[in-house]
């Protein structure tokens, strides 16, 4: 295992930011930390990172007991939300840099360099000043300069929180690809469930300092371990007293099933190809449906019609808890 | 042909920028005007009358006022003294600026006040300070009186927040990512201010540099008291200008004001060739 946390613990004052915190990050895997801002993730990383210190707990990486090594020690890549770029160094001397610190021959770095732009695509901008390039450019840049030095871990904080979603999306399909090449052990940072769906093999899912539940995206949205997780990777509504996703509900205009909840349409949006209904239930809820355009026109679906719900054959179904989402 | 013709029949080269192309309006080219006619009036007009003052009396007016030895040793005094004054002031003040910005302990906003004091207080009143405290009967046993320490401590004193008050905005607006991002990378925690810090700070220490220098040149109050003004010895050339005109030799102050001038010049253009370089370097 490449990074085993133990017993972690961290306050900022009175705010607990981490509070007993146990994660194991396989090798050679793409690990996201997912979960609401504040709520602890980032601290965690940085604390791998040796960035900051945890009041209690250990930190083990790849075996080595880092808990008490400075950051320039523990041979992690860092990446941050907002760059951090040398901006009076130039592009190439921005990556060589960590070579630089250590020492290395001259022609070996300027190879390394040269290697690195490539797979970053940015060959032709080595002699640019990072303010001549734009975000997505110079994230892409301090991802080359935290890979030079060839870390153990890979850590990354938001790293396209600064961008718009266009590049954002870009950036990610990239990463997985990269990734994919490269194969070093990474850990990044974000709030956005699909970017981490969609790009780690393995989710830590974090909230007010705690580890809610780990496992593979699939694990996560299939086999949620409480409301929370459920609520913060998708939307949940509430159906006689379980809770499950909008689009895993069957609507009918008749009766057909034995147990089907009775309600009236109250508010008919359309999106593209879905259409989001509130349903107003006989027992007083308001529940949300999600279907096809398609279905709703084949129904005659309109505002006041009454329905009848059933959660789908092979819902995600978990029983209601405390109102959360 | 011609070689002007042969540059014209040369399409494909691209013709050198002479330089960035005129933004101006009309309105900002108003604005342009007003803060020409400004400066003008304040700095330029006034500093040409000196050199034209200068240049009346002569050249032998000139020559002999620089070469007079007293007046030799009160420029070279001067000038080594807020040269030595400016070397501590860039050590100091980004050091200063720094405890000022980065940490945090009791009683730090009585000293972001009392940076100042040397900016506010009258500079006579700072004289009589510095009188008062190493003077003759100097309550902590340190006489310099009448001796060069006592101007080093004069230029010192008003000097002060020169640097520290230039670099003290640029380090706040620094971002601390980077510092860590160097930290991640393996560097020192000295390597990562030499090679990341510095280059940042070099144009607002450069700048405080060549205020302090300035300041330093140019000083009179604080420094008339406790350094006795004594020929070849503590006289600076304030003193030796005021002296000239008072003996109704304005062509002689005009001289010496000439070369402070020049050597002013000078001592600002060097800043800024340094500064270039090291925030270039990294």
């Amino acid at each position: 295992m490449s990074i085993e946390v133990t017993g972690l613990n961290k306050k900022f004052g009175d705010f607990v930011a981490l509070d007993d915190v146990n994660v194991t990050i396989p090798t050679g895997q793409l690990t996201a930390l997912l979960g609401p801002s504040g709520g602890g993730k980032s601290t965690l990383l940085r604390i791998i990172a040796g960035l900051e210190k945890g009041d209690t707990g250990t930190v083990n990486i790849e075996g080595v007991n880092a808990t008490n090594l400075p950051a320039q020690k523990r041979n992690v890549g860092f990446v941050f939300q907002h760059y951090a770029v040398f901006k009076h160094m130039t592009v190439a001397k921005n990556v060589a840099f960590g070579l630089e610190i250590r020492k290395r021959p001259k022609d070996e770095i300027a190879h390394r360099v040269d290697e690195l732009l490539k797979l970053v695509h940015l060959s032709q901008f080595a002699h640019r000043l990072p303010s001549q390039l734009s975000g997505g450019q110079r994230q892409r840049m301090a991802l080359a300069r935290a890979l030079a030095v060839e870390p153990s871990v890979l850590l990354l904080d938001e790293p396209f929180g600064a961008l718009d979603a266009k590049v954002r999306k870009e950036l990610r399909d990239w990463l997985r690809r990269l990734h994919d090449d490269v194969h070093v052990t990474t850990v990044f940072v974000t709030h956005d469930q699909e970017e981490a769906m969609e790009v780690a093999d393995e989710i830590v899912v974090i909230n007010e300092g705690r580890v809610e539940q780990v496992g593979t995206p699939d694990q996560l949205y299939d086999e949620p371990a409480n409301d929370f997780v459920m609520s913060f990777l998708g939307e949940v509504t509430h159906l006689g007293g379980v809770s499950l996703r909008p689009h895993d509900i069957d609507l009918e205009t008749q009766p057909l099933l034995a147990g089907a909840v009775e309600g009236s349409v109250s508010r008919m949006v359309r999106i593209g190809f879905e259409v989001r209904l509130h349903v107003l239930t006989v027992d007083g809820d308001e529940v949300s449906v999600i279907i096809t355009r398609t279905h709703a026109r084949s129904l005659g679906l309109e505002e006041g019609s009454t329905v009848y719900l059933t959660p789908a054959a092979g819902a995600t179904v978990i029983p209601r808890m405390a109102a959360v989402g | 042909m011609t070689s002007t013709e042969i540059a014209a029949v040369r399409p494909a080269r691209t013709p050198r920028r002479s330089g960035p192309r005129s933004t101006l309006t009309r309105s900002s080219g108003l604005g342009l005007g007003i803060a020409m006619i400004w400066f003008s009036a304040l700095v330029l007009i006034p500093l040409m009358a000196v050199v034209v003052t200068a240049i009346d009396g002569g050249w032998d007016v000139f020559r002999s006022t620089i070469t007079n030895g007293q007046t030799a040793a009160a420029i070279r005094l001067t000038v080594s003294t807020a040269l030595g004054v400016t070397v501590v002031n860039v050590i100091m003040g980004p050091l200063i600026a720094w405890v000022l910005v980065r940490d945090r302990f009791w009683g730090k906003s009585v000293l972001e006040v009392m940076i100042d004091i040397p900016f506010a207080l009258p500079t006579i009143v700072a004289g009589l300070v510095l009188l008062s405290l190493y003077g003759n009967d100097s309550p902590v046993g340190i006489d310099i009186a009448n001796k060069r320490p006592a101007v080093f401590l004069a230029f010192l004193f008003v000097t002060l927040p020169f640097v520290v008050r230039m670099v003290q905005p640029v380090l706040e607006e620094l971002d601390r990512d980077v510092e860590e991002a160097a930290a991640s990378l393996g560097a020192s925690r000295f390597t990562t201010f030499r090679r990341v810090v510095l280059p940042s700070l070099a144009p607002a220490i450069a700048a405080g540099a060549a205020l302090s220098f300035a300041r330093g040149v140019s000083e009179y109050g604080s420094l008339v008291l406790l350094s006795g003004n004594l020929p070849f010895k503590t006289e600076v050339t304030s003193v030796r200008i005021l002296s000239s005109i008072e003996n109704d030799n304005v062509p002689a102050a005009a001289a010496v004001a000439t070369v402070l001038l020049v050597i002013s010049l000078a001592v600002i253009v060097l800043l800024d060739v340094i500064q270039r370089r090291v925030a270039a370097r990294g």
